[in-house]
């Protein structure tokens, strides 16, 4: 062990009209056990103060640390420096608005989607009843919806999107994901119209081009693919009702999802 | 949609977007199956040159050919007016594009680049080839070869071939991917199965080409 | 300076201020919560295991009822709790379940039928019923009668968080994530708002409000070993505690969990331990049974975190880069085993720490993990000392927990308090209207600019990097899970010596705009305040309750120390200022026997109107601190 890595960051900072964009290196000697979020920490106790990076949970679960780490979208806090040569390059992540070197503006970002897909459950909050016992649900469905709940927003796929990169206004398969989270809830009243309205369109899931990369980097696991494929066919399907026949598209979309008893 | 068009009109539901995706998506099927018709077509002058002349003619006689060449024609022009939605044509796009796939050094995005690459090229190539064909009817074997050997073709034949069949190739299994037919599970078996029909293809097609090459070119006729 | 007017102000966006916050929103009024980080990447969604209320759906919770979850809680809190809040939380807790049900949250359900689980890591049969089917089912946890976690896989705190985000979302409740709240505006009587820091430009802000709730979560990075986020710093109690006016209430209770992980300190869960893993020393030594030969390893929570620390004292810790650690070795249990049942701990292992627990040692030393103490509020959420001042959430003492919370117990605490405590804002609201002063809002403001311009300036020589290593090296060293008189008056000298420096920090590097390193500069004094308030509280209290265990007082002294320690912060001072009030207003289950734990306990002699529930305990009881001692 004990290599002395060489850690190139990426340093600007928008706010300073001296700074430009460049890299800067910095070498840390590598422990056993060591992140990237142990290696960035020391950067900034003892090389450098003022480099920007967000951490949180350091524990993969808050999505706070998403960067470019050697060319792939990656949580820095759970990348181990002994699965990376010894030559280590961080980028911010691309797609989202720079606050400062590595620090980049995903909460805003993943507000203004949700806010787009509307991003909750609907129905009438105020029915209520806590004298009740809770509605019933199955508990393979409740996985399921879990499933897809535990995307934690770090904004890999995203930034791993070629679509993204190009056109602003992408949703991303993150939101896609959401979208299908609450199609998949009974307690969500909203139908496939509503559904339609959201992300029906070149910004949703006619834009995605399949290119997999959100599927290869999200480092949660999500099951983008296969969610990106079940929504898009649903909507397809729906975009040409009264042109094909019901039949078929009954049997087509439910092919390889739990959809079955939804409404539609 | 956004708060400086929705001042225009109300706006009104609409399913166009899907629509075309829809569209895209039959476009290329159809296409597909066409290139792969085609390259089976083309393919038998391998078992011997009569054969091919019998489809050929079975083709021309049912005016399938007169006909269907145009039409093939046009679906290859509406399936570039669907498909260009997603080029990159602002330089802005490809450069980010670009850029991205050298960052990524992911192969499915990529891929993607090779389509567009590849697109263009077809664009320009396909309806070169259809032209000097459809305009020379009919169609035979000794044609074919003769202008591979004499035409200076070949090399035309070369870049078009394997540049169809990967574009036909990727879209294949993009359409799969996009519409949930190949999942995260039977991915890797798609793609593999995808590089075979690819390779195949295009193997069949270089045989194709050496028969072509050395069909002598006065008998048989 | 930009300015924001709204009626609720949330100070932290994480489970507690959210639903605060919703409740607002929901009654018609302008809510606003301020977060460091993104609300979805509050702390609150590190938390997996889940929250406790008494359903009483699964086969091995059958019978439960609110009265038992309150005895749990009671007996858990070694009586330190407020018995009258630990019965509002256990009355409220299912309410609280179906009702973030109902808003979206995918709890896992009951499936009838017989379910193969696992008790002290043996698997047993049982048979869940079928009228309970498609219910909220609820898992094991330490320190409960019954088994009544409610839980979603292992992410409840993830997935309630998501759902009440998407309740803020909702109800347009605003959200204005990357700031940090530096100071409380107030006049000596109302708190009406705060100043702000902007973590993207650095500029200062002001929020004027009628109402404004501290929920930041806790404070475990005044400890260097904690399984607390890197932003758990305490700036809501900090904030709190510099106006001077506003106590604080029983901060020398903090929890230790035995098996955080080295060098980040993720958490490993108990059930590796359970199911059979046994503790090693640096010569692979299984030491727990010289200890504690009867539970050896399977002892509680704070009893094997002492063993840990007193076998890593006596020089048997295993050395590292990271400090002195012990191993976990659940290498017997199988590759089966381990990478179903405790698939979590494999994937932490081997993620985080590069280590396979299939064949080799994990790890681990006893870690900060919670903070039963924090800004002392009545039982309606209200901040002792300024009016239209509100808390709730981990940063609060509400005082459910007393000296030792259960698991699954503060997730609970989150939403049920949020909701009860949001109904409360939601009166204060309605009736009252505030005079935003701007004499306050100048005084707060240029307290902050000040030292923001000092530290600036070039005076400063001291690091504040440097301060907060010696900060939590004392807070390891001395404050740790075994106290005792010498060590704690160490600490406390140590600390304030530390104080006194802090005043004097400088930057090592220069940023326009945003500067991380004014962010941990402008924190450290507090924090180093909130550690001393810690080792303070801990010094005094001079008896062993629930996780404050002094080796010098190894007995619980309920006649003397039957109450909750009150720290204020008076300007200029060095130390804080502490006074006492009674633990509870009455006794519902009168101090007696936790049932494990063991010790010896002195008896106080309880008045026996204060043995029962008043008749009236609607009634408001005003928060006035009395001093008992
Ligand atoms: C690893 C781990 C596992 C746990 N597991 C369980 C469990 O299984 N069951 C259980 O019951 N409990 C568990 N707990 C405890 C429980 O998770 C916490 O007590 C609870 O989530 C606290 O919620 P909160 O809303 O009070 O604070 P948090 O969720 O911590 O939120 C604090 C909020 O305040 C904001 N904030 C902080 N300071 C400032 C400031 N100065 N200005 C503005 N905003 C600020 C933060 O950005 C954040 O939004 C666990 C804790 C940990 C650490
Ligand atoms: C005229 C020139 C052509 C152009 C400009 C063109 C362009 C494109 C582009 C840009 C795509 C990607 C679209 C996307 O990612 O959404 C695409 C997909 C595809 N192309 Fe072409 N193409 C052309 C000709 C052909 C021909 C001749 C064939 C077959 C014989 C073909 C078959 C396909 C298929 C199957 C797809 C996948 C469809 C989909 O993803 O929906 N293309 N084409
Ligand atoms: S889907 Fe995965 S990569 Fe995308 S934001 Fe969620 S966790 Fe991150
Ligand atoms: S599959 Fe769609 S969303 Fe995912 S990276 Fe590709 S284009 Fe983007
Ligand atoms: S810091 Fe939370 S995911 Fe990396």
């Amino acid at each position: 062990m004990s290599r002395r890595l060489h850690i190139e960051v990426f340093r600007y900072n928008p706010l300073d009209p001296e700074s430009k964009p460049h890299m800067q290196s910095f070498y840390v000697n590598e422990y056993d056990s060591m992140t990237l979020f142990i290696a960035l920490n020391i950067i900034r106790d003892q090389h450098d103060p003022t480099l920007q990076f967000d951490f949180c949970c350091r524990a993969g679960i808050c999505g706070s640390c998403g960067m470019v780490i050697n060319g792939r979208p990656g949580l820095a806090c759970h990348t181990q420096t002994k699965d990376l040569p010894e030559h280590i390059v961080l980028h911010p992540l691309p797609v989202f608005k720079l606050i400062g070197d590595l620090s980049v503006d995903t909460g805003v970002w993943f507000r203004d989607a949700g806010t787009r897909i509307e991003a909750w459950v609907h129905n009438d909050h105020d029915s209520f009843d806590p004298t009740q016992e809770e509605a019933r649900m199955e508990n393979a469905l409740a996985n399921e919806i879990f499933e897809l709940d535990r995307c934690v927003e770090c904004g890999c796929c995203i930034a791993a999107c070629g679509t993204a990169r190009m056109r602003t206004d992408f949703l991303g398969a993150a939101s896609i994901a959401r979208v299908a989270r609450f199609y998949l809830d009974p307690r969500d009243e909203r139908n496939v119209e509503n559904y339609y309205e959201v992300i029906g369109n070149d910004q949703g899931v006619f834009g995605c081009m399949g290119l997999l990369a959100c599927e290869d980097v999200c480092p949660k696991h999500i099951p983008l693919q296969d969610q990106l494929g079940i929504m898009r066919r649903m909507l397809a399907l729906h975009s040409v009702k009264g042109i094909l026949p019901k039949a078929l598209i009954e049997k087509l979309a439910h092919k390889g999802c739990c959809h079955e008893n939804h409404k539609s | 949609m956004n708060s400086s068009t929705i001042t225009l009109h109300a706006p009104a539901k609409t399913k166009t977007q899907g629509r075309l995706d829809v569209l895209q998506m039959i476009s290329g099927v159809l296409l597909i199956l066409f290139l792969w018709a085609h390259m089976l077509l083309v393919s038998s002058v391998i078992i011997g040159p009569g054969v091919m002349n019998a489809i050929a003619w079975f083709f021309e006689e049912t005016y399938m050919a007169q006909v269907g060449g145009p039409l093939i024609g046009l679906l290859i022009f509406v399936h570039f007016l669907l498909a260009a939605r997603k080029m990159p044509w602002k330089t802005s796009e490809s450069e980010a594009f670009i850029k991205h796939s050298v960052m990524m050094k992911h192969r499915d995005t990529w891929m993607w680049l090779a389509q567009v690459a590849t697109a263009l090229i077809i664009l320009v190539m396909a309806f070169i080839h259809m032209w000097v064909v459809l305009t020379d009817l009919p169609i035979t074997a000794v044609k074919s070869a003769a202008r591979i050997q004499h035409g200076g073709w070949l090399p035309f034949y070369l870049v078009l071939l394997p540049i169809a069949e990967s574009h036909v190739g990727i879209g294949f299994y993009r359409i799969g991917v996009k519409y949930g037919v190949i999942t995260a599970d039977n991915r890797n078996w798609y793609k593999r199965k995808e590089y075979a029909l690819m390779g195949g293809f295009i193997v069949i097609g270089l045989i194709t080409l050496v028969r072509f090459m050395y069909l002598p070119l006065y008998s048989g006729m | 300076m930009q300015i924001f007017y709204t009626d609720l102000l949330c100070i932290g966006a994480g489970l507690a201020g959210e639903r605060v916050a919703v409740e607002a929103a929901k009654a018609g009024f302008d809510a606003t919560c301020l977060s460091i980080v993104p609300p979805r990447r509050s702390h609150s969604s590190a938390a997996q295991g889940g929250m406790q209320a008494a359903l009483g759906n699964c086969v091995m919770g059958e019978g439960d009822s609110p009265d038992i979850h309150f005895e749990d809680t009671v007996k858990g809190s070694d009586w330190g709790c407020d018995q009258e809040v630990a019965r509002i939380f256990a009355d409220t807790a299912p309410i609280v379940m179906r009702e973030v049900a109902h808003w979206g949250v995918p709890w896992n359900r009951v499936e009838h039928g017989p379910a193969t689980y696992y008790k002290g890591g043996k698997p047993f049969e049982a048979a869940e019923s079928k009228e309970k089917h498609g219910l909220i089912h609820a898992r094991a946890f330490g320190g409960t009668a019954k088994w009544r976690t409610c839980y979603t896989a292992d992410g409840t705190g993830r997935s309630v968080l998501n759902t009440l985000d998407s309740m803020c979302l909702r109800y347009n409740v605003n959200i204005h994530d990357r700031t940090q709240a530096e100071a409380l505006i107030h006049d000596g009587e109302n708190c009406i708002g705060a100043i702000v820091r902007c973590l993207r430009t650095g500029e200062l802000m002001a929020y004027f409000a009628t109402a404004t709730l501290i929920a930041t979560g806790g404070y475990g990075r005044i400890y260097k070993a904690t399984t607390n986020a890197v932003i758990c710093d305490g700036g809501g109690q900090i904030a709190a505690l510099d106006t001077g006016i506003v106590p604080l209430g029983n901060m020398e209770a903090i929890q230790f969990h035995p098996t955080g992980t080295v060098p980040t300190d993720i958490l490993v869960t108990e059930g590796c331990r359970g199911d059979g893993g046994t503790l090693l020393d640096v010569n692979e030594y299984r030491f727990m049974p010289d200890y504690e030969p009867e539970k050896a390893e399977l002892a509680s929570r704070d009893v094997v975190s002492r063993r840990m620390q007193e076998h890593m004292a006596k020089g048997h810790g295993v050395k590292s880069p990271y400090g002195d650690h012990l191993w976990l070795d659940i290498r017997h249990l199988g590759e089966k085993h381990i990478t179903t049942k405790l698939r979590e701990v494999y994937d932490i292992c081997t993620s985080f720490l590069g280590v396979n627990p299939i064949s080799d040692l994990i790890p681990v030393r006893p870690t900060q993990h919670y903070s039963m103490g924090g800004v002392r509020t009545n039982k309606d959420g209200a901040a002792y000392g300024l009016s239209g001042l509100f808390s709730a959430g981990e940063a609060a003492c509400w005082d459910m927990h007393g000296f030792n919370r259960l698991g699954g117990n503060s997730l609970a605490e989150t939403v049920v308090a949020g909701r009860y405590v949001g109904k409360k804002v939601v009166e204060f609201l309605k009736g009252h209207s505030v005079d935003f002063k701007q004499s306050a809002l100048r005084d707060a403001h240029a307290k902050i600019e000040e030292r923001i311009k000092r530290l600036s300036g070039s005076s400063g020589k001291e690091s504040a990097i440097v301060l907060r290593d010696e900060m939590q090296d004392i807070m390891m060293d001395y404050v740790g899970i075994f106290r005792n008189g010498k060590d704690l008056q160490t600490a406390v000298d140590k600390l304030e010596e530390l104080h006194a420096r802090s005043m004097n920090i400088g930057l090592q590097g220069k940023a326009i705009g945003f500067n991380p390193e004014i962010s941990l500069a402008l924190r450290i004094p507090g924090m180093i305040k909130l550690a001393q308030c810690t080792a303070f509280g801990a010094l005094q209290r001079t008896e062993s309750r629930g996780a404050h265990t002094r080796e010098d007082h190894p007995e619980r002294n309920d006649k003397d120390w039957l109450n909750r320690t009150l720290a204020y912060w008076k300007d200029g001072d060095s130390l804080p200022t502490l006074k006492y009030e009674d633990a509870s207003p009455y006794f519902e289950i009168p101090p007696g026997e936790r049932g494990y734990g063991g010790g010896k306990i002195i008896h106080a002699d309880i008045p026996a109107e204060k043995l029962h529930v008043p008749e009236s305990n609607a009634s408001d009881n005003a928060a006035s601190a009395e001093d008992t001692k």
